[in-house]
């Protein structure tokens, strides 16, 4: 039987933290984008 | 039981076979004494991509490499082409000749060290010095135009070649690169030198067909794997050889003078993907116990396969997987700058940003393959005195050995991290100064850019995770 990958936990939780960049980095990106298109809107109108 | 028994054996030998420790193995030799957690430089090289990403929309308002001039400084003599054409023969000559005749042992052998060391590693590292290296020494392009002017100094000239199919592009480079390095990551009998010999002589045969049907540069620019693959990192380099003259120009100016014809998209992700996969292969997520390739191996063999080709596939699925995540996070990308601006398709988006892989690919090679230039290129000395393995001592250097302390771990580490930095950074660059030219206002331009960002981010981390899971 498999082993459920939470008792590999202590194998590749540190995996994590190479992620954690990306997704503050794509966090970040996006609310910028939202709010330059709403800016870019108010501006058209 | 006896089953489970013979079954446990069979997945021992087969692991044994193709998982690490293979001769020409990539892995760092030494332990690393880092000063700060590997995980940090991940979250530095992120720091250094958004601070790049701002100097160039701040600082960078007109495209710079897209029309650079080239300075013409050198022009040699055409018997200098035939030269490096006699000797990439020769060569060529010298490495199946080794692969058949000479020792089955790989690290005694010349054969594998040429292929795995030589060729796909130091002359990637060299064309980004020197230019296009390999379009000089290409031992079959060399055969071709040698025939090609026997038959007309004969008299008899040769056919008209047909028209090379637009539809077909790169995708015969892509295929080829893909294949060789299925052979280097996945095939268990990879450093068996007459089987090198054989594949080396299918791939020259091949090429000479495809070259006399379709003609010498039209097949040698599109379809030829790696007149291709070392063509595209020559791009990079600040030295370009055309028609026998050497120019000069900026660094990665030659980048965006890339034709994006059908299968150049393939042929980045493959690039960047098969040595994505390499790193991972190394690691403890994909071997270690209770990993991917082992439980994917146990579910082949399930079905009836053997160890060993149970084995391959599991490894083929993970090469294919890395080859469509590369290709799925720049899909993402190109999808996501999309929404910027009006007039753009996917397709279009994607060609013209695909020379921004480039560097990308040249950092993951420089990364992943310089512990294994530095180690193992050092066997030269010797296999070159003793190319077969049976004692001999042609130029006296076969008592030569690989001097470890040569640069340690942490060097290596530093190396890697440098590259992976530097190579993203040169990425983002060069899409940034696209992005000028494709969109109409700078501000469109820059925001068209946070998606590639997020990529190049991406990209960086999952390299330096690739190179710290392999490294532990």
């Amino acid at each position: 039987m498999t082993a459920p990958p939470i008792a590999h936990l202590g194998h590749w939780y540190h995996s994590l933290l190479y992620l954690a960049p990306v997704v503050i980095v794509v966090i970040v990106l996006w609310f910028q984008e939202r709010r330059e298109r709403r800016r870019e809107d108010v501006e058209d109108d | 039981m006896r089953r489970a028994l013979l079954a446990a054996a069979g997945l021992a030998v087969g692991t044994a076979l193709a998982l690490p420790a293979t001769a020409l193995a990539h892995g760092l030799v030494g332990k690393q004494d880092l000063p700060i957690p590997r995980w940090l430089f991940a979250w530095a090289a992120a720091v250094v991509l958004v601070v790049s990403f701002v100097a160039l929309a701040t600082l960078w308002p007109r495209p710079r490499l897209e029309r650079v001039h080239e300075r013409p400084v050198l022009r040699v003599p055409a018997v200098l082409e035939v030269l490096c054409g006699a000797i990439g023969i020769a060569v060529f000559v010298a490495t199946v000749w080794a692969g058949f005749a000479g020792s089955e042992t790989a690290t005694a052998n010349l054969a594998p060290t040429m292929v795995y060391v030589v060729f796909w590693v130091a002359i990637p590292f060299a064309t980004l010095l020197v230019g296009d290296l390999f379009a000089a020494f290409n031992p079959w392009r060399a055969i071709a135009r040698g025939t090609a002017w026997v038959f007309a100094r004969a008299g008899g000239g040769t056919p008209a070649p047909l028209a090379y199919p637009t539809w077909l592009g790169r995708w015969p480079a892509a295929f080829g690169i893909l294949a060789f390095a299925w052979v280097e990551l996945v095939y268990v009998n990879r450093d068996d030198p007459s089987t090198l010999a054989i594949l080396a002589l299918l791939y020259a045969a091949t090429q000479l067909v495809g070259m006399s049907l379709y003609g010498i540069e039209q097949w040698t620019r599109n379809a030829d794997a790696f007149s291709v693959y070392f063509r595209l990192f020559s791009m990079l380099s600040p030295l370009h050889w055309r028609e026998r003259t050497l120019y000069v120009r900026p660094p990665l100016a030659g980048a965006p003078r890339l034709d994006p014809v059908p299968g150049t998209v393939a042929m980045l992700c493959v690039m960047i993907g098969t040595v994505s996969f390499d790193g991972l292969s190394q690691g403890a997520l994909w071997t270690g116990s209770g990993a991917i390739a082992p439980d994917l191996q146990q579910r082949f063999i399930n079905v009836g396969f053997s160890a060993e080709t149970a084995l391959e596939i599991a490894f083929t699925i993970g090469l294919l997987f890395m080859v469509g995540l590369v290709a799925g996070v720049y899909r993402l990308g190109i999808v996501g700058m999309r929404s910027v601006g009006r007039g753009h398709d996917v397709t279009e988006l994607s060609r013209r940003f695909v020379h921004s892989l480039i560097p990308i690919a040249l950092a993951y090679v420089i990364a992943h393959y310089f512990s294994l230039l530095v180690y193992q290129g050092q066997a030269m000395a010797y296999l070159v005195s003793d190319p077969l393995g049976d004692g001999s001592n042609i130029f006296g250097t076969a008592t030569a050995t690989i001097d470890y302390n040569v640069i340690g771990a942490n060097g290596v580490w530093y190396v890697q991290v440098f590259a992976l930095i530097l190579g993203h950074a040169s990425g983002l660059t060069l899409a940034h100064d696209r992005a000028l030219v494709v969109y109409a206002r700078v501000r469109e331009a820059t925001r068209s850019q946070y998606w590639m960002l997020a990529v190049m981010v991406g990209f960086t981390s999952l390299g330096l995770w690739l190179l710290s899971a392999a490294a532990q």
